[in-house]
């Protein structure tokens, strides 16, 4: 009986059955942070968009010298980059015209390709590697909910895992596992597209692994581009996801898995783009006839 | 009174700015295959349980906890893993700086063990809900080390600056 008389051991005792119930309520209200975790994260936001700011000054310094350096032969890349893209701004321009055009004739107006901007800046990254997630500094008065898509110029980098008042969590790709898939597709021609999920991240070889559900004809190739897909039915499609780097069979030798590179920087994330799907959901379908 | 303003700013400042110590870092260091995880707040404590902490006063424990459980709320979402090890370990370093003298190499030692024991038992809880499937000789090679290596420079960087407050403070406390 000794062991129970001890104080201190039942103060950690204690202590680790708090522990539990923590972690057991956390992982069970996922989705919706209470209402003090919303007061935390709002206050800290707010000191944190204001300790982002010098911070962001100084390393801007420093990766702005270390661009001088490379800067004259992005600029004889580009150059000849620009000089081919002249001549597809035309075919596009000619080619969405159209695509309006018809899609008046049929009276179509909103697409899953459609949505709506909001624009956010990275004030924390989780320094709990394990975690993956950064703060952005737009909440829910500027419209974010949960499982927004989140993108940069140069493609996807995960999705709202939770909102509160002024900032919300960002998931990143890194840190996406069984739970938060996301639909994803190639293209390619006459209906053959290959549609997939991307479920989880390689740590090894830092690449995000999709697989392939329903495999056409065309057969995947190294180099594909990756595209979100609308048919997950939470995110709107043809945000870029990544590129095609290797295909491998599962574990079990049933489907096969594309290993993809992401094609934003996940490692160095400022301006970032919430993603507004506008075509409604069915289940809201009535609302948003309202609203429009 | 200041004392007890004092330590709750310093400490929610530096749980703030480790926020922003990842984009500090290098990115190549961050691309590669380690991770490194600033514990400023943790060696923030240490300083508070070597320096400022009496036998019979049990501040650092108190800070270890209220703000544990802030970190776990803006950074990681799973309430208690930081609130829980912090706590711990600083109680555990607490009971042995009474055994020691409170000197530099002491605090440096101490927050080395500190340190390990911290993130060992993060990893430890993150295993077990299954947030991580690092295996054990991953984990020591490519976190333990470089964690440990990182905050210790970070707790001599800033010992010139706050180790004449922080005795002062201590010798004040009654």
């Amino acid at each position: 009986m000794n062991f129970f008389r001890s104080k201190k051991l039942f103060v950690i005792l204690i202590g680790f059955i708090v522990l539990v119930v923590l972690i057991g309520y956390s992982l069970n209200s996922r989705g919706h942070l209470n209402f003090a975790e919303k007061i935390v994260s709002d206050s800290v936001g707010w000191v944190q968009n204001i300790a982002q700011a010098p911070v962001t000054f100084v390393t801007d310094i420093v990766s702005n010298v270390s661009d001088f350096k490379t800067t004259y032969e992005e600029n004889q890349v580009l150059r000849e980059q620009l000089s081919q893209q002249k001549s597809m701004v035309y075919d596009l321009q000619k080619l969405e015209d159209e695509n309006e055009e018809l899609r008046s004739i049929i009276d179509m107006t909103e697409t899953a390709r459609d949505y709506e901007p909001i624009y956010a800046t990275v004030i924390a990254r989780s320094p709990e590697q394990w975690v993956d997630q950064v703060t952005i500094n737009r909440g829910e008065n500027d419209g974010i909910q949960e499982n927004m898509v989140v993108r940069t110029a140069e493609g996807m980098i995960g999705k709202v895992l939770h909102t509160s008042k002024g900032t919300s969590t960002v998931q990143l790709l890194t840190g996406f596992d069984e739970f938060n898939r996301v639909s994803a597709t190639v293209l390619r021609e006459d209906d053959k597209d290959i549609f997939g999920m991307i479920e989880g991240f390689d740590e090894e070889t830092e690449m995000l692994l999709f697989r392939i559900i329903e495999e056409s004809d065309a057969d995947i190739e190294e180099g594909d581009t990756v595209y979100s897909s609308e048919l997950g039915g939470e995110f709107p499609a043809g945000i870029t996801i990544g590129e095609v780097k290797e295909v491998v069979a599962d574990q079990y030798g049933l489907t096969r898995i594309a290993m993809i590179e992401p094609a934003a920087d996940l490692f160095d994330i400022r301006n970032v783009i919430v993603v507004n799907r506008s075509i409604d959901q069915p289940e809201d379908e009535e609302e948003g006839d309202e609203e429009s | 009174m200041t004392r007890r303003v004092i330590f709750p700013l310093i400490l929610f400042a530096v749980m703030v700015l480790s926020g922003v110590a990842l984009e500090l870092l290098p990115h190549q260091l961050l691309m590669g295959t380690y991770m490194i995880v600033p514990h400023w707040l943790f060696v923030m404590l240490i300083y508070i349980a070597i320096f400022y902490d009496r036998n019979d006063t049990y501040y650092a424990v108190l800070y270890a906890l209220i703000f544990g459980l802030l970190f776990d709320i803006v950074y990681t979402g799973i309430l208690g893993v930081y609130m829980f090890s912090y706590a711990l370990v600083i109680y555990i370093v607490r009971g042995l700086k009474k055994m020691l003298q409170g000197n530099f190499y002491v605090l440096l030692m101490l927050s080395a063990f500190g340190i390990a024991i911290a993130d060992v038992s993060i990893y430890a809880i993150f295993t077990v809900i299954g947030f991580t499937d690092m295996p054990i000789e991953v984990y020591l090679l490519n976190r333990l080390i470089p964690t440990i290596l990182m905050n210790l420079l970070f707790l001599v960087l800033i010992y010139p600056f706050i180790i004449k407050p922080m005795r002062k403070w201590g010798t004040e406390l009654t």
